[in-house]
C-alpha cells in the first residue's frame, strides 16, 4: 500500500459486531481500499464433539451451534440421518417441522434487519423492529416453550405436537404480526434515512455473486434466484404456494426489503400448514440402526443455504460429520462489498450478509 | 427431479472418467445426489475443469480420518457440488505421510476457506494454494489436531493450563487429573 493509506484495524471486539471477527482494513482518507479477514476467535471445535457423541445427543448438539437458525441445524441433522438410514418422516412432522423453521425465519429476518436500522442511528426503528419480533419470540414461547432453541426435531420427526390450543394461538399472533410487518415494509423501504444511508452502497453484482458462490438472501439481492425450498424441495415445500423473492440492485437496502418480504411469505406458508396439516403420529418410535455409509441434506435457513454430510461406519457415533453454514460462504464476498466503500459504511454492509460468526467457526 | 442438472454432470464426469463412473441415489423428495470416487489426487485437476464449466457450484468441503481418531492411517476428502438443485460429491483418497492435494482454487474461488480448513484441521498439504495460511486455528496449536482423540472429558474439564487448576485447588493437594499432559 502506498503512503497515503493507512490500516484501520476493525475488531475483533468492536461495538458495531455482534461477534468477534477481525477485519485489517486499509483506508485512503475514508475511502477503504482493501479487506483482509483473520477469524478463529470463536472456534469451538463442534464437528470433534460431533464425532464422539450418538446420534441422538447429536441433534442436541447441533441446535446449539447458532441462536437464529437453531432449529434449521437439527432438522437438516436429521435429514440426513433419515437419508442415509431410510426413515420416513410422518406427513404431519413433515409440516410441523416447516413451521418451526419458518417462525424462526421471521425473527430471525426481523433481528438483522433491526440492527441495521440501529446502525443508521434510527434507534425507534430498531426498538419498533425488535417489539414486532417480540410477537415471534412470544409465539415460539408459547407452542414450544423457548424463546430460542425450540427442541422441536428429532431424529424421525418432531417432538411436540401443535394442537388445538397451540393452534389458535400461533395463528392469532400470525394475525397479530401482519399488519405490523407491512406497516415495517413500507417504513424501509421509503424512510428518507434508510434510504440515504443503505442505497448503492456495499454493491454486489450478479457475476461477483456467482464468482463467490453467495447463498441465501446476499445471492437472490443480487439476482441469483437459488433458494434450496424450490431448488432441492425437503418436507412438505412441494405443497405449499409461496414465492422466491429476488433483486437485482444488490445493495444493502434491497438485501433488507428482500428479508423482510421473505418473512411476510412465511407468514403465508405458516398458515397454509396450519390449514393443510394432516393428522397423524408425529414421529416413529423405533428408529432402525445407522447402516455405514454417506448421506447429504439441505434445507434453506434464514441466512440460506445449510449443507450437513454424514458419514458412517455403522457405530452410534458418526465417523465424521461436516457442516457447512450459509455464512461461511458469504464473507469473502465482503471484500467486493466493501471495495472504495466510505469508513462510516463499514458496520452496515457487514451487518447486511446478516454475519454469524458461531456458525461460520463451529 | 433436475434432468438437466444429471445429464450435465453425467456427461462432465463421464468425459474424463469413463461412463459409469457416477452413481446415484435419491431422497424421498426425488432430489439426487450423485456420487464419484478418485483414487488419486491428482485426479481432481482433471475433473474440476469440466464441473467448472458446466457452471457447478462448490458447496462445500470434506475432509475425513479413514479411522476418526487416527488410528488407521488414511484420510479422504469430498468435494460437495451443486448442479442447479443436483448435489454431485466427489471423493478423493490421499496418499499418507504426508497427505497432500492440489488446489481447486483456480476453477472456484470458493474453495480458497474450505481448503485452508482441512488443511488445518487433519495436517493436509495443499499444493498450489494462493494463500495457504491458517483459517481458524491459532499457529501455536498442533496441525491435524482433528486427526486425534482428545477425550470428551478432557473438553469437558475446560483443561487450559495447570496455572488455573493451581488457583482452584489453592492450598490443597491437586488432583492427579490437574497434571495430564493436556494441561500443561
Amino acid at each position: 500500500m502506498t503512503s497515503t493509506t493507512y490500516t484501520l484495524p476493525v475488531g475483533p471486539l468492536h461495538v458495531a459486531l455482534e461477534e468477534p471477527m477481525y477485519f485489517d482494513i486499509q483506508v485512503e482518507g475514508e475511502t477503504v481500499r482493501s479487506v483482509e479477514l483473520a477469524a478463529g476467535h470463536v472456534h469451538r471445535g463442534m464437528e470433534a464433539l460431533a464425532m464422539q457423541r450418538n446420534y441422538f445427543q447429536n441433534v442436541t448438539l447441533t441446535e446449539r451451534v447458532c441462536s437464529l437458525c437453531s432449529n434449521s441445524h437439527p432438522c437438516t441433522y436429521c435429514m440426513a440421518v433419515e437419508n442415509l438410514s431410510g426413515i420416513l418422516v410422518p406427513q404431519r412432522a413433515q409440516y410441523l417441522r416447516v413451521i418451526a423453521d419458518e417462525v424462526k425465519r421471521i425473527a430471525s429476518h426481523l433481528f438483522n434487519v433491526g440492527i441495521m436500522a440501529h446502525l443508521t442511528g434510527f434507534d425507534s426503528l430498531f426498538m419498533h423492529a425488535m417489539e414486532i419480533r417480540e410477537i415471534m419470540q412470544d409465539a415460539k414461547e408459547g407452542v414450544y416453550g423457548n424463546r430460542m432453541n425450540l427442541g422441536q426435531c428429532i431424529i424421525s420427526g418432531c417432538r411436540r405436537d401443535i394442537d388445538d390450543s397451540t393452534g389458535p394461538f400461533l395463528l392469532g399472533q400470525l394475525e397479530l404480526l401482519k399488519p405490523q410487518l407491512d406497516e415495517l415494509y413500507g417504513v424501509f423501504e421509503r424512510d428518507p434515512l434508510i434510504r440515504t444511508r443503505t442505497r448503492g452502497i456495499g454493491l454486489l453484482s450478479f457475476e461477483a455473486a456467482k464468482r463467490h458462490a453467495v447463498v441465501g438472501p446476499v445471492a437472490r439481492a443480487s439476482g441469483v434466484a437459488y433458494d434450496v425450498r424450490r431448488k432441492a424441495p425437503y418436507a412438505v415445500y412441494p405443497d405449499l404456494d409461496f414465492e422466491v423473492q429476488t433483486d437485482t440492485k444488490g445493495d444493502v437496502h434491497s438485501r433488507a426489503l428482500l428479508r423482510l418480504r421473505e418473512a411476510v411469505e412465511s407468514v403465508k406458508i405458516i398458515k397454509q400448514c396450519l390449514r393443510q396439516m394432516p393428522e397423524g403420529p408425529i414421529n416413529i418410535k423405533a428408529i432402525p440402526p445407522i447402516p455405514p455409509g454417506e448421506a447429504v441434506a439441505r434445507s434453506e435457513a434464514p441466512r440460506g443455504e445449510l449443507f450437513y454430510y454424514l458419514r458412517s461406519d455403522g457405530k452410534d457415533t458418526p465417523q465424521r460429520l461436516k457442516w457447512r453454514v450459509p455464512t461461511y460462504m458469504n464473507w469473502e464476498a465482503l471484500q467486493d462489498m466493501l471495495a472504495n466503500c466510505q469508513v462510516a459504511d463499514i458496520a452496515l454492509i457487514v451487518n447486511s450478509i446478516d454475519p454469524c460468526i458461531s456458525c461460520t467457526e463451529r | 427431479m433436475n434432468e438437466q442438472g444429471m445429464q450435465s454432470a453425467e456427461k462432465a464426469v463421464s468425459q474424463v472418467l469413463g461412463a459409469g463412473s457416477i452413481t446415484w441415489t435419491s431422497d424421498v423428495n426425488g432430489n439426487f445426489f450423485g456420487w464419484v470416487k478418485l483414487c488419486d489426487s491428482k485426479s481432481l485437476l482433471s475433473i474440476a475443469p469440466p464441473l467448472a464449466e458446466i457452471g457447478a457450484r462448490l458447496m462445500t468441503v470434506t475432509a475425513y480420518g479413514n479411522d476418526k481418531f487416527g488410528r488407521i492411517a488414511g484420510h479422504g476428502i469430498a468435494y460437495h457440488f451443486d448442479l442447479d438443485g443436483v448435489v454431485v460429491t466427489v471423493s478423493v483418497c490421499l496418499p499418507d505421510s504426508p497427505p497432500r492435494v492440489p488446489s481447486i482454487t483456480p476453477w472456484f474461488q470458493n474453495a480458497d476457506w474450505n481448503e485452508r480448513e482441512f488443511a488445518e484441521l487433519y495436517g493436509i498439504i495443499l499444493e498450489d494454494h494462493p494463500n495457504p495460511r491458517r483459517l481458524f486455528l491459532d499457529k501455536g496449536l498442533d496441525a491435524a489436531i482433528l486427526d486425534r482423540l482428545v477425550p470428551l472429558s478432557t473438553m469437558m474439564n475446560g483443561a487450559s493450563t495447570s496455572t488455573l487448576w493451581e488457583k482452584v485447588f489453592a492450598g490443597k493437594q491437586l488432583p492427579e487429573w490437574t497434571k495430564g499432559e493436556n494441561n500443561s
